[in-house]
């Protein structure tokens, strides 16, 4: 131990008392699979959010007050534009390493989102969410609603024609609650769209409300985790009562710190050439201009299909209206995340497995939730595709109508055949012995000295003799 | 620790432990040269990066640099942690995250210990105590009001009204000559140039290929100026797509289709009610006017659309 070294560790033992605590957080073991790295990727986005996005508010301005367009982009030279959509062209334009900035940041949030989809899924599909980490699946669901919010209020803040467009069929969405929506919609947006406070709310709950929400329970998320120790797969010398892996010091550290890096290469790659949300060709939003074709962010496209897909059905109660797109914009998205967020208490009823869990399943060994995981996507994936209907009429040269006809049939029939062949595959694959915990070395054919042959199954190849694990102390 | 290194090295002779510290094997001597060639470019890519940005800044050079100093500085750090640390796979025991009935019950007792004997009993004090905090969390919820107008009937009108001339968005009156035929013009009510609510599409039709009610022809100036909302009463898009063969208006969010002969009714796609009619007259100068606000509430539909307008 050198003296600085010493004499740091010294310092702070004797005012804070952090040795022994420090010790031990430096010791703590995690297990090593690759699936538990989708959940640092997304916080790791979330970083690199929270530092573009602090750039970008030094040069936003959240307002739609009327100005006219004085920057070097020709097309849109003497335009009346909002001061938001203003500054962002400013930003992108005229701010050095703005753009880069600004592209870095949506690129985060679509990778962000994404990530979390994929962790989500990992968690589900292994069955980690089991008691005793129902509450830890209550907050990433939280964590999951609450990225939408985010990315959707700041999809919405540089005012231009698309991200108008998205935000008066929000709007329309929330005028169609039963009994409350047009309150809650006046409440939300300050009046009758376009209200002129909708920016400058928006940049509040982008920039303040939502990702202290989001900050918070991401800490919660990372307690919890901490506190519960991590799941890990079965295998060698793995039980439901230790956790084998490698320390957070110098290991996991390491490796977290290597994935942190590359995640941010890989945006400021995908910030860098792969432009994303070219404001200036959309131009400023206009209430009765729109651009076509139209589709919004990956993760609001399921909602957008929905929209399209959705019947044309509205309901007449006692003189009352349930708008059409209640079915798909409020019922649908309800009941989904409804099942999502009540998930293990819902397999559970049937289960009945009250059992604490840190085993994990391996998603063949439970073709039934397997399955319904699956449809569940399925259903999802549909949507998204529908989301973009008018572009796959375009591509594959047939007419908008017959695109929405397929993938409503296959809305219907998707989801069914998905959770079959999943079952089936599921199944199939857990009857084989190929299971990828128990990886067969192979066979071994050897001669018997009466002249036969005998096949020998070898044992698992694992190099458990050079790497015994070592108890923790 | 170095002490005790050192001890270890004096003992054994043969070993070529020195100062230098402990010998590497060759797997560890390439990872080392690895790390360094990865942390050598990433230095290169950060001084890159500085010389792009006083150079005046390029967006896409830029993103690559940051890609190499950041991605050099993530291998190098990646191989460090698989071959250069002497990290073991070890196994830690979990603990009993409960702590059984007999710490339930202390936590249980701390909590009641020392609060008294008001709280035990159901005392009027509580109910009280219950009274208050939900008055005053009641009164707490009222600012919220204060965020927006009450909707009351201003989702059921728009600014147009009998006698308003019609005008395109320039603000230029609009006459029975502006628009040719087959074509389309987006209209507002004069001095609501660009008003959300009064967004109007007037179409001119070919003689003859209306299918309305004589009622609503009355609407419709020499049988061809037929004027409908161009909020979709779906999700509120403008209809900005029409096609004059099959003289449908199409929206192009969610693709529902309107017939324009036949009173706007949708035909196609998720819209459930047509787009409500402006009836329209003309003057004596033959400027185009209205006769009266929409035939339906414009938009989406909300809870009370239908109720006392």
């Amino acid at each position: 131990m050198s003296m600085v070294m010493e004499r740091s560790l010294k310092y702070l033992d004797e005012r804070l008392g952090t040795s022994s605590l420090a010790r031990k957080t430096l010791r703590k073991v995690f297990p090593d699979h690759w699936s538990f790295l989708l959940g640092e990727i997304a916080l790791f986005c979330l970083v690199v959010l929270i530092f573009t996005g602090t750039f970008l508010t030094f040069f936003y301005t959240p307002s739609v007050r009327e100005v006219v367009y004085e920057g070097p982009y020709a097309p849109l030279k003497g335009a009346e534009v909002s001061a938001a959509y203003n500054s962002v062209l400013r930003l992108s334009f005229e701010v050095r390493a703005g753009l880069l900035m600004r592209q870095i940041h949506h690129w985060a949030a679509l990778v962000f989102s994404a990530a979390i989809v994929i962790h989500l899924c990992r968690i589900f599909f292994t069955g980690a969410f089991r008691r005793p980490r129902e509450v830890n699946w209550l907050v990433g669901v939280g964590l999951l609603f609450l990225t939408l919010g985010e990315g959707f209020t700041g999809y919405s803040l540089p005012d231009d024609l698309l991200s108008g467009i998205g935000l008066r069929i929000f709007y329309s969405v929330t005028l169609a609650i039963p009994v409350v929506g047009t309150w809650v919609t006046y409440l939300l947006f300050g009046g009758e769209f376009p209200a002129p406070d909708i920016i400058s709310r928006l940049f509040v709950f982008h920039i303040m409300l939502i990702p202290a929400l989001l900050l918070a329970l991401v800490g919660v998320h990372l307690a919890i985790l901490v506190l519960q120790k991590h799941t890990q797969f079965p295998g060698h010398g793995k039980t439901e009562r230790n956790v084998v892996g490698k320390r957070l010091w110098p290991e996991q550290t390491f490796k977290s710190v290597s994935l942190l890096l590359f995640t941010t290469a890989v945006l400021a790659l995908l910030g860098g050439i792969a432009q994303i949300n070219p404001i200036w060709q959309y131009g400023p939003f206009v209430p009765y201009s729109v651009t076509s074709p139209a589709q919004p962010d990956w993760y609001i496209g399921f909602l957008d299909g929905a929209l399209r897909l959705g019947p044309p059905l509205d309901l007449n109660l006692f003189g009352f209206t349930i708008s059409e797109v209640f079915w798909p914009a409020i019922l649908f998205p309800g009941i989904a995340f409804g099942i999502l967020t009540l998930w293990p208490w819902i397999e559970r009823r049937f289960t009945r497995d009250r059992a604490e869990h840190h085993l994990l399943d391996s998603p063949r060994d439970t073709p039934v939730r397997t399955g319904i995981g699956t449809a569940g996507l399925m259903v999802f994936f549909i949507m998204f595709l529908e989301g973009g209907n008018d572009i796959f009429g375009v591509l594959l040269n047939v007419p908008v109508e017959t695109v929405t006809r397929i993938l409503q049939w296959s809305l219907v029939i998707g989801p069914v055949v998905t959770f079959l062949v999943t079952y089936w595959v599921c199944r199939s694959l857990s009857r084989s012995r190929l299971h990828p915990a128990h990886i067969s070395a192979g066979l071994r054919l050897s001669r018997t000295p009466d002249g036969g042959y005998e096949t020998v199954s070898l044992e698992p190849a694992t190099d458990d003799s050079e790497r015994e694990p070592t108890p923790a102390s | 620790m170095t002490d005790s290194d050192r001890q270890g090295s004096e003992r054994v002779d043969l070993d070529r432990q020195t100062e230098q510290g402990p010998t590497l094997t060759g797997g560890q001597r390439r990872a080392e040269r690895r790390t360094a060639i990865a942390l050598g470019v990433a230095i290169l890519a950060g001084i890159g990066l500085f010389i792009v940005y006083f150079a005046g800044g390029q967006t896409q050079i830029e993103g690559i640099l940051f890609f190499i100093a950041f991605g050099g500085f993530g291998i190098a750090l990646g191989v460090w942690a698989n071959h250069l640390l002497d990290a073991r796979e070890v196994v830690e025991e979990r603990h009993e995250l409960t702590s059984g009935a007999a710490g339930r019950q202390a936590l249980g007792d701390a909590l009641t210990e020392e609060v008294g004997p008001v709280l035990g009993r159901r005392s009027v004090l509580i109910k009280l105590l219950a009274g208050a905090g939900g008055a005053l969390g009641l009164a707490l919820l009222l600012p919220v009001l204060s965020l927006g107008p009450a909707p009351g009937n201003s989702l059921k009108v728009t600014p147009w009204a009998r006698g308003k001339r019609v005008v395109d968005e320039t603000g230029e009156l609009v006459t029975v000559d502006t628009v040719p035929e087959d074509g389309f013009l987006t209209v507002f009510p004069e001095g609501n140039v660009g008003a959300a609510d009064a967004q109007t599409l007037l179409i001119h039709v070919r003689p003859g290929s209306l299918k309305l009610p004589p009622e609503r022809m009355a609407g419709v100036p020499e049988g061809t100026f037929v004027a409908y909302s161009k909020i979709c009463t779906h999700a509120g898009c403008p209809v900005g797509l029409y096609r004059a063969e099959s003289q449908t208006l199409i929206c192009p969010c969610h693709q529902s289709q309107f017939d324009v002969s036949d009173g706007a009714i949708p035909f196609f796609g998720p819209a459930a009610r047509p787009l409500p009619q402006l009836p329209l007259g003309v003057d004596q100068e033959g400027v185009l006017i209205a006769q009266g606000d929409f035939s339906a509430p414009v938009g989406p539909a909300f809870w009370d659309m239908n109720r006392g307008r």
